[in-house]
């Protein structure tokens, strides 16, 4: 051939040139996928000229789905319609090859694709793979109606050009949803994350944790359980765009062809394309109930003991991307560290409970020794003394001195009793708080106004660290608010122990200074419970309490103790 | 009888008439002892001593003495089986009087005990040591009375209220009540604070008016009436 070009294939080559340029335009700006697809099948459609252009992805199961789709005459293949690669044609050959591909007579072309081609009047048609990355993505296809013409020798390589810089575009969204995802799932941890720092209760951990995963993977269902000795799993939690049939605190039993069973057998990650296969209660309720599909469950392991699982699934007919494991895997470490926070956590409270517990029972115990001990002796000490003292009727002045000697103590057995109760109050145990709390009353320089909206017996560590901080509070009321009156109001609401004690004193008392009331803090901790003070220069003091009568928390830690 | 203080010798009572029945029930050995030998000492007849709640059943059922002195906190399970024990002895025996000591004494307890009836005492363990006055004591149970332990009617009488109906009461009737309150006649008071009985009626009379009770037929009753007021107001 002549070296230098002639006006047609100068212009020729300067089309191509301008054509390209804007799709690389395109990509360069970072334009949607969509918009470069478009882009690439108008610009080839028009370039080469033919009468359609179409541009699709190759799915998993041999089909290809049309992604974009131009065509001279406005009567394009809709984008979204998925084609069987069977036969011969253009596409499945493509697809075959891996190459570019000719076909000039087109009644030689077969398959869906092809039967389909024929009915349009297409006469010719060639095709190019879109290569992104190693990996064969998806396929250009031209096509031309006109009898006479076969496509040029160049149209391979021009459709490659194009095919080159639609396969960058690929790549370069892949990496920026790639990156998207980083980002995303990086802020889902760090928020759950945040959340075990803060040390909040598990339960809003583990209802955390099944949102962030199920939003980002995306799945359907997220479902989080805890194994327990005995063979049975505990629902903890979960979140779902479907209705799960679990509540918390269901539990089901481990054992047959299930995630629940496969990752308490192994330890290990594990996949259900289907969960047809799947048998019990756990593999049979969750396909019937919400139709689910395809599932990933990963193990949570606690400080190197299996803990519970993870298990994350879609519905319908979709099919979970590879990763999905692995993903889930980030999550159960965040899970895992949660547990363990709140297990140190709750061992922690345990033993402060502990010893709040081991020091009431030895103060009950230095009180009953006191009562029938020590008093006892003194009663009988003295009892003997009188006796002395009737039976030595000639000496006077002995008489009067076993006399002063019995007053004195008299004197003695009165303090002592005094600081029996001091140091527990013997009723609480024997009448429980609402009559120890009116003794408390009683006894104080103050009117007090009781509102006992609840008589029931509670656990004496309960008990005893509400009679506490009344006894504290009314002596505060006493001593530093100089109070006229006190109102305390008690009730049980909801499985908790309310107290409310307000003083119509100065106020403005300070809860960092010295109070006594700072020593129960520690004590109402251990109870999992909490102490408001709220002191207004002027408007009196209020103290509020908050005890729950039983927590998770602290069966947990007896549930480990025993 | 220092030398024997279990002894257990019937001694006339000074009158001459049969000496007073009694048993003394205390798982203390030596306190049982010390209260059994200072009634010994003060004329009555102790006829037997028990240390817990089944011992003590079968010592009344057995004896049936006039008086049982009874330990509140004892073996079972050192709570309140002295109750037990009184509202017991109180349907099979209800001539028997009885009286419960306690290390420290609540209304509650007091109430629970004045509701079976009468001829009962709710003291002070400690009170056995104030031997006349508490011999005393036993002897007007004995013979029908109500007592409840002074510490008890003071901490009662004495617990601030904001509108407090009791100031609407003079020194004096503050003092009547009291008295009342522990159990004691007019007769009794009027002895106590050295005037006429009928003064301590007017005096009565006059409190029953401010504080709205009812006037009751016997003194036990007037007690719970005045205890239940005291506690409740």
């Amino acid at each position: 051939m002549d070296a230098s070009l002639d006006a047609h294939e100068f212009r020729v080559l300067a089309e191509e040139q301008a054509s390209l340029r804007r799709v690389a335009t395109l990509v360069a700006r970072g334009a949607t996928q969509h918009e470069v697809f478009s882009s690439v099948t108008e610009e080839v459609g028009k370039l080469l000229p033919v009468d359609f252009a179409i541009l699709g992805r190759f799915e998993p199961d041999d089909m290809i789905g049309t992604v974009a789709s131009w065509s001279a005459t406005g009567d394009a293949f809709p984008v979204g319609t998925r084609w069987p690669l069977d036969g011969n044609n253009t596409v499945s050959m493509v697809f075959r090859t891996g190459r570019p591909v000719r076909i000039d007579d087109y009644d030689d072309a077969s398959g869906n694709i092809g039967d389909e081609g024929r009915e349009r009047g297409y006469r010719s048609t060639a095709g190019a793979p879109i290569i992104v990355e190693g990996r064969l993505w998806g396929a250009i296809a031209i096509g031309s109606a006109s009898n006479d013409s076969v496509m040029p020798p160049e149209t391979e390589r021009q459709l490659v050009s194009f095919t080159e810089l639609a396969a960058s575009a690929i790549a370069n969204a892949e990496s920026r949803a790639e990156l998207a995802q980083l980002v995303e799932e990086q802020a889902a941890l760090r928020r759950v994350a945040t959340l075990v720092a803060h040390g909040v209760s598990p339960t809003e951990v583990f209802a955390a944790v099944t949102e962030e995963v199920g939003k980002l993977l995306p799945v359907e269902y997220a479902t989080l359980w805890e194994y327990e000795p005995v063979g049975m799993a505990t629902h903890v939690a979960t979140w779902g765009t479907v209705a799960i049939p679990w509540q918390p605190g269901d539990r089901v039993a481990v054992g047959g062809k299930n995630l629940l069973t496969l990752v308490f057998e192994s330890g290990h990650s594990a996949h259900m394309s289907n969960f047809a296969d799947a048998t019990d209660a756990f593999g049979e309720f969750l396909p019937s109930s919400i139709h689910a599909r395809a599932a990933s469950a990963t193990p949570i392991v606690v400080e190197s003991h299996l803990w519970g699982v993870i298990v994350a699934g879609s519905v319908g007919g979709r099919q979970l991307p590879a990763d999905t494991e692995a993903r889930l895997a980030d999550f159960t470490e965040l899970v895992a560290a949660a547990i363990a926070n709140t297990e140190s956590r709750t061992e922690l409270i345990a033993s402060r409970a502990r010893i709040a517990a081991a020091a009431d029972e030895t103060r009950r115990q230095i009180e009953r020794d006191l009562h029938d001990g020590t008093q006892q002796q003194l009663v009988s000490l003295i009892l003997e003394l009188r006796a002395a003292q009737s039976t030595t009727p000639q000496v006077d002045e002995l008489r009067a001195q076993l006399g002063r000697m019995a007053l004195g103590l008299d004197d003695v057995l009165e303090e002592l009793r005094e600081i029996s109760r001091g140091i527990h109050p013997a009723l609480l145990s024997k009448s429980g708080l609402n009559s120890a709390l009116k003794a408390l009353g009683r006894r104080a320089a103050v009117p007090v106004e009781f509102d006992l909206r609840s008589n029931e017996r509670l656990p004496a560590p309960i008990e005893v660290a509400a009679y506490y901080v009344v006894s504290e509070a009314l002596t505060n009321a006493v001593k530093h608010a100089n109070a006229s009156a006190v109102s305390i109001k008690l009730e049980v609401c909801r499985g908790v122990l309310l107290l409310a004690i307000r003083d119509d004193g100065i106020g403005g008392a300070d809860p960092s200074l010295g109070s006594g009331l700072l020593g129960l803090t520690d004590r109402l901790d251990a109870l999992g419970g909490r102490l408001l003070i709220s002191s207004v220069p002027h408007q009196g003091t209020s103290l509020m309490v908050e005890i729950p009568i039983e927590t998770r928390v602290v069966m947990a830690a007896e549930r480990r103790d025993s | 009888m220092e030398n024997d203080p279990v002894s257990r010798s019937a001694v006339s009572g000074v009158t001459g008439e049969a000496a007073t029945r009694l048993v003394v029930a205390d798982d203390d050995v030596l306190l049982r002892e010390g209260i059994a030998s200072l009634f010994d000492r003060s004329g009555f007849d102790v006829v037997g001593q028990a240390g817990d709640e089944a011992d003590v059943l079968a010592l009344v059922r057995a004896t049936r003495p006039d008086v049982a002195i009874v330990d509140i906190r004892m073996p079972p399970a050192f709570a309140t089986e002295g109750l037990r024990v009184a509202r017991i002895i109180r349907e099979e025996l209800p001539d028997t009087a009885i009286v419960v000591l306690s290390a420290h004494v609540e209304v509650d307890e007091a109430m629970e005990l004045l509701a079976t009836g009468e001829r009962l005492g709710y003291l002070l363990k400690s009170r056995v040591t104030d031997v006349a006055e508490f011999i005393d004591t036993v002897r007007r149970i004995s013979a029908g009375a109500c007592v409840v332990d002074p510490s008890l009617v003071q901490e009662l009488v004495h617990a601030r209220r904001r509108r407090d109906p009791l100031d609407a009461l003079s020194p004096r009737e503050l003092e009547v009540l009291s008295r009342m309150a522990e159990g004691a006649s007019n007769a009794g008071i009027a002895d106590r604070i050295f005037v006429s009985e009928g003064t301590i009626e007017k005096h009565v009379r006059s409190i029953l008016f401010k504080l709205d009770l009812p006037e009751s037929a016997s003194d036990h009753r007037r007690v719970l009436a005045v205890l239940r007021y005291l506690e409740a107001r």
